[in-house]
């Protein structure tokens, strides 16, 4: 494959994917108003359970308990399920707090959980992770398994955005707007407002997990360092690239974040420090960018000049 | 001898339960030492989520910046520890003051929720620049090593009795000068309610100013206490950031008094975790306390509610 076929492949693939977790972000705080600066939990939650239901029961040095050994879509339908599990958990005691509040007890939930896989090597083996975590046989059409992993990713992404919209243009949806626009007011009206806010944070979680999943697979290696907060970090910064109002937006603005930060790691470096001083750079670059669009929101004006037109 | 074997060994069971009382009560010590560098640390942090409104994400690479300028000048420069210090804390401040016209001035009329998100590309920027310059590894003072000194069979440096008395004597003059001067009453005016202190004629552009030099400058100390006291790396202030927060909710919107407070309960809760469960979970029993105390006390330590 050519090099610009791989970056193609490595942007619509990890595009697609960190776009699952963007669009959920997207319900959550413009749709539903909770600020949740711990996506990454989530997302992790799905990965590991994949993993672990997928993977051979321990051997050798494994420090794992438990290997469940099943197939793959099981361990898609495992994903989906603990990530909404650890919703429930976590929505529970946090989504009556309000505003900063929210944000920084998912943060915490999500630092607690990166804690606890760092330190209870009987989950996922601590720091070194599980490796070779089973991936289905993906070479269809001929196509390289990249490709069809990337289609995999699309579709998951194509299939939450529908899903998304179908449920936002529900009534449902309107009663969801309804408490963001004035709780008070849809209180007033008998909205459960406590009740729909928990539902939408334990739907929104289900994308992410499988997302996690699929994201075990293509890395085929899930460790605690692939689930910082950076990663929660960066779907944010997809969020407010994209403007939080429309749905395409938020696919192009983690595509745009993606498509930015792949050719940077792909250039090979000389020395480490090179390659730390050109991490250390995109950082900043990333940091600017952010600043940047929050000061002056190019791409709102943009989608509000063509909703006015 | 049986006998004589037995009174022995309840010896040596009592002189090992004398000794996990020592390590314990060290461990509270130091937990006290953790506490006092977390009041500074937090203390900044709220005054700016109480007059600017919002939770600056970049306040703990704030504290990186002076450790490092600090180390910069003392280090690699060569000069006293004492004139390298000072210069890290004026030199904060005015980057604090500078990014808090530059970034978040402009955008504050978007909401908390907006400005928040902000501060986490300014700490991206400022995490990238200090990886840029300083690079990684762990970097060392040129400062004499710590004396230890011994009493009742707990150990305390003379680097973490420097932190304990900074901070006291901060405390005291921040309580005083928040309470007593003109710029610290018009500090606390735009803290309880911006609106009515802009009517009263209070200078608010002004009062701002004083808000950011004063919490940036705690964070400069702070970060000094950091270049004393633990191991310097450029990757420090992340791990700062999740204990702030934690002593921030924990505290909640009231005063500085409960600022104190709380940063005690999580500093002695951490370094006391470490005797009962390995040392690894010591950041998670921080939120470990916050959860339980958000969950059982949304409004947090004081009675103030939040907004």
């Amino acid at each position: 494959m050519t090099g610009l076929a791989q970056f193609v492949t490595a942007v619509v693939m990890y595009g697609s994917l960190f776009s699952v977790l963007t669009l959920s972000l997207n319900v959550q705080y413009a749709r539903g108003g909770m600020i949740n600066f711990g996506t990454v939990a989530y997302f992790a939650a799905g990965a590991y359970a994949y993993a672990i239901v997928t993977q051979a029961p321990p051997s050798g040095l494994d420090q794992y308990l438990v290997g469940l050994d099943q197939p793959w879509w099981l361990g898609v339908i495992a994903a989906g399920l603990v990530s909404m599990a650890f919703a429930v958990l976590t929505g529970w005691p946090t989504l009556r707090l309000r505003g900063e509040y929210l944000a920084l007890t998912t943060f915490a939930f999500a630092e607690m959980l990166n804690s606890l896989l760092v330190n209870e090597r009987r989950i996922g083996n601590g720091t070194v992770g599980l490796a070779n975590v089973e991936r289905p046989d993906a070479a269809l059409f001929g196509l390289s398994e990249d490709v069809v992993y990337a289609g995999a990713a699309f579709l998951l992404m194509l299939l939450t955005a529908l899903a998304y919209r179908r449920l936002l243009a529900s009534p449902y949806g309107r009663a969801v707007d309804a408490i963001r626009d004035d709780e008070t007011a849809a209180q007033a009206i008998g909205k459960d407002v406590s009740g729909l806010r928990f539902q939408v944070f334990v739907i929104t979680a289900l994308p992410i997990g499988i997302a996690g999943a699929l994201y075990a697979m293509i890395t085929t290696l899930v460790n605690p360092q692939l689930f910082s907060a950076e990663v929660t970090f960066f779907v944010w910064i997809a969020l407010v690239l994209g403007g939080e109002r429309t749905l395409v937006g938020v696919i192009i603005g983690t595509l745009a974040l993606v498509g930015f930060q792949e050719p940077i790691r792909a250039i090979p470096f000389e020395s480490v420090r090179a390659a730390e001083i050109a991490a250390a750079a995109e950082d900043v670059v990333t940091g600017i960018l952010f600043i940047l669009i929050l000061r002056w929101q190019p791409f709102e004006a943009l989608s509000r000049r063509r909703q006015a037109a | 001898m049986p006998g004589h074997r037995e009174s022995t060994g309840r010896s040596a069971a009592s002189r090992r339960g004398r000794t996990r009382l020592t390590l314990l009560a060290q461990y509270a010590l130091t937990g006290v030492v953790t506490g006092c560098f977390l009041i500074l640390a937090t203390i900044g942090f709220s005054l700016t989520r109480q007059v600017e409104g919002f939770l600056n994400i970049a306040h703990a690479e704030m504290l990186g910046v002076s450790a490092f300028i600090t180390w910069g000048l003392n280090a690699a420069a060569g000069w006293h520890i004492v004139p390298s210090a000072v210069t890290a804390i004026i030199a904060t401040a005015f980057v604090g003051l500078f990014i808090g016209r530059a970034v978040y001035d402009p955008i504050r009329r978007m909401g908390p929720a907006v400005v928040l998100i902000a501060s986490v590309g300014v700490a991206y920027v400022i995490a990238g620049l200090m990886h840029m310059i300083v690079g990684t590894g762990i970097r060392t003072l040129d400062i004499p090593l710590a004396t230890s000194y011994r009493a009742f069979g707990l150990r305390i440096t003379n680097y973490q009795m420097i932190v304990v008395a900074l901070a006291a004597l901060s405390s005291v003059s921040l309580a005083l000068f928040l309470n007593r001067t003109k710029t610290g009453l018009a500090i606390r005016a735009m803290a309880s309610n911006p609106e009515l202190a802009a009517s009263r004629g209070i200078d608010v552009r002004q009062t701002s100013r004083a808000t950011w030099l004063l919490s940036s400058g705690l964070a400069g100390l702070s970060g000094v206490m950091l270049a004393l006291v633990a191991t310097l790396s450029t990757d420090i202030a992340f791990g700062q950031i999740l204990q702030i927060l934690a002593v921030a909710i924990l505290a909640g919107l009231g005063s500085l008094y409960s600022v104190i407070v709380a940063g005690l309960i999580v500093g002695i809760a951490m370094d006391v975790s470490v005797f009962f469960i390995p040392a690894g979970y010591r950041p998670l029993i921080a939120f470990a306390v916050v959860i339980i105390a958000l969950v059982l006390r949304p409004e947090g330590l004081s009675m103030k509610r939040a907004s």
